[in-house]
């Protein structure tokens, strides 16, 4: 077993980094005993930032296994998470893909793994720009959702996912994902929290009995996984895996309470994010990094008078369905954008779909407009998050869809088509 | 500078010229000197040496900066390499009231551009061949442009940038790296 180790010191600083860099300094933050790793565009510089803080030991005790795949990576650290550590790994788009069939080994199994995604369109033709298409994908896989709109939110969320994940009520895994070189490229100022804080947020790191719903002895071997008939309790953990996703709601809320009191920053009741929606008469359902940008196109609209909000969707599992209801009875009419696709889906987009199956059968709540946009890394300028809103207080006010509609859903920003 | 009190720079460069890093390095730069805030974007496709590269700077005094967009009105637009000032991609960012930073050793066609234009030149590249400050297929262009462009701003001087270079590159390479940077602070001219 790996031994946990405290000699290390972190004090609180702010450096200016690349989003992935940020994802590396929270698995250091966090005290990761396992990482498993194979590089993929746009993922590759997390691990390799990684890969430099155990090289020049500033990770002690932390093993750094090299695989020669990405299934790999999820079965050695299934292993390792099985054994009772702490893991860590990232990937994106074609790599995801690859480590599909272990994901569900790792839900399956109830181990509570964070593994950063740096979202990218899927091929063909080859895509390694922002479409969190790849990580929607996995959507029924049983793990955690997350999306981060911030450099500063990568960091913060891969800390707040451990204590969400491992909390024993939850012992679920856990995607944390961000826009492919919009984020993880791009360099902002992150604060680096003090390691004693950050110690004192998260749970202690699993002792030589591992998690507590493992019984892991090498002395007395185990078969974990082997063949269970219909009759054995298959369906009864498949039961129990949705009421965790379910229940792990509160946990989320209330460690994103815990995060604000111990750090100061505050991202809405963990799920959810709502801004600007006080007196709004239209919002914007929105995630990812085109979340943070249309904040801005809020704060220029509502300096022009324009009532207009927006909420940024931070989980899409569990999904909050009790908050979009809730802020579907503000305002009458909700845009929702996806930087994504559900090909055949009732709107084409899978997160606009999610709002529309939670306002079914839900008086008095918002007509909802699905929206896709940026996919394969587009570029969403402001000035377009702007004319959207814009479009969202015309429609409410006269009735009128705008043009190039495709089956009731706006695809926005496509090249002419000929 | 725009209304929100952001400043927007863009660089062009060619790949293995150093100019993504250098737009990263001025995030950098900036923040050490109390700009609020920062971001350095780099576009990035499949990279080849010599292949026209850009990345921008946005960097505010006050404000958060809330946007991931590229610039298209940028204040600043540092040129690496001159042969890309005949690219209409290139040519086409440079605007009525740009501040240009042009690595180039001799004095450039004036009549290529716009006439409200304050244009510096700095022999970057000369510096370094000068200075031995070359990596495996070229100069290292960024840090010259930086101590020009700190220079001709004075959004940062050398003091912030020995204290960014030492934190990004150690004390080893601190020298060197200042002494190109001196050098093209102290030899940026005004056209």
């Amino acid at each position: 077993m790996v031994e946990a180790t405290n000699d290390f010191v972190q004090e609180k600083e702010t450096i200016v980094i690349k989003g992935n860099v940020s994802a590396a300094y929270a698995a250091k933050s966090a005290r990761v005993q396992v990482i498993s790793a194979y590089p993929i565009t746009p993922q590759t510089t997390v691990v390799e930032k990684l890969s430099e803080f155990v090289d020049n030991g500033l990770m002690p005790g932390t093993q750094y296994i090299k695989v020669e795949s990405e299934h790999s990576v999820m079965a050695s650290i299934i292993a390792a998470s099985k054994a009772g550590t702490r893991t860590f790994t990232a990937t994106a788009g074609q790599g995801l893909f690859y480590m599909f069939e272990m994901l569900h080994w790792a839900s399956g199994s109830r181990l509570p793994i964070v593994t950063t995604i740096a979202s990218r369109g899927a091929a063909p033709p080859w895509n390694i720009w922002a479409d969190f298409t790849d990580v929607i994908s996995c959507r029924d896989t049983g793990w955690m959702t997350a999306f981060c709109a911030t450099h500063q939110e990568i960091y913060d969320e891969i800390l707040m996912s451990y204590k969400i994940c491992e909390d024993s009520d939850v012992l679920l895994p856990k995607f944390v994902a961000y826009g492919g070189f919009i984020l993880s490229h791009t360099s902002k100022p992150v604060i680096i929290e003090d390691q004693d804080l950050v110690d004192s947020f998260l749970p202690p790191l699993p002792d030589e009995k591992g998690w507590p719903h493992i019984w892991f002895d090498p002395e007395r071997p185990l078969m974990f996984g082997n063949l269970i008939m219909p009759s054995g309790f298959y369906y009864e953990f498949r039961m129990k895996i949705h009421d965790a996703m379910v229940r792990a709601k509160e946990k989320i809320k209330r460690v994103a309470k815990d995060f604000e009191k111990i750090f100061g920053r505050n991202y809405g009741n963990g799920l959810t994010q709502e801004y600007k929606m006080d007196g709004a008469d239209v919002g914007m359902v929105i995630y990812g990094d085109l979340a943070l940008q249309m904040e801005q196109a809020v704060d220029d609209l509502r300096e022009e008078g324009y009532k207009v909000g927006m909420i940024k969707l931070r989980h899409l599992r569990p999904f909050p369905v009790e908050d979009i209801i809730e802020i579907a009875k503000k305002v009458p009419l909700l845009g929702v954008v996806d930087r994504a696709t559900a090909f055949g889906s009732p709107t084409g987009g899978p997160v606009s779909c999610e709002v529309k199956t939670a306002l079914h059968e839900v008086k008095g709540t918002a007509r909802i407009l699905p929206m896709i946009n940026g996919l394969g890394g587009r570029e969403v300028t402001l000035e377009q998050q702007k004319v959207q809103l814009k479009m969202l207080i015309k429609l409410n006010e006269t009735g009128e869809l705008p043009k190039d509609m495709l089956y009731g859903t706006l695809w926005d920003g496509l090249l002419e088509v000929k | 500078m725009k209304n929100n009190g952001t400043v927007e720079i863009t660089f062009h460069g060619r790949g293995g010229q150093t100019a993504i890093t250098a737009s990263q390095l001025l995030a950098q730069l900036a923040y050490e000197e109390s700009f609020k805030d920062v971001i350095a974007i780099p576009i990035i496709g499949a990279e080849r040496r010599g292949a026209p590269i850009q990345a921008f700077t946005k960097i505010s005094r006050n404000k958060p900066i809330k946007t991931y967009d590229s610039v298209v009105n940028p204040d600043y637009i540092m040129v690496f390499d001159t042969s890309l000032l005949e690219i209409p991609r290139v040519k086409e960012t440079i605007r009525d009231g740009v501040t240009l930073l042009i690595n180039s050793a001799k004095s450039i066609d004036l009549s290529l551009f716009p006439k409200n234009l304050n244009i510096y030149l700095v022999d970057a590249t000369g510096i370094c061949i000068n200075r031995g400050f070359m990596h495996s297929s070229g100069p290292i262009l960024n840090i010259p442009m930086l101590g020009a462009f700190g220079k001709i701003t004075g959004y940062y001087d050398l003091k912030i940038m020995e204290k960014v270079l030492k934190k990004e590159y150690g004390e080893n390479r601190l020298e060197k790296n200042m002494t190109v940077a001196k050098d093209a602070y102290n030899s940026v001219r005004e056209v």
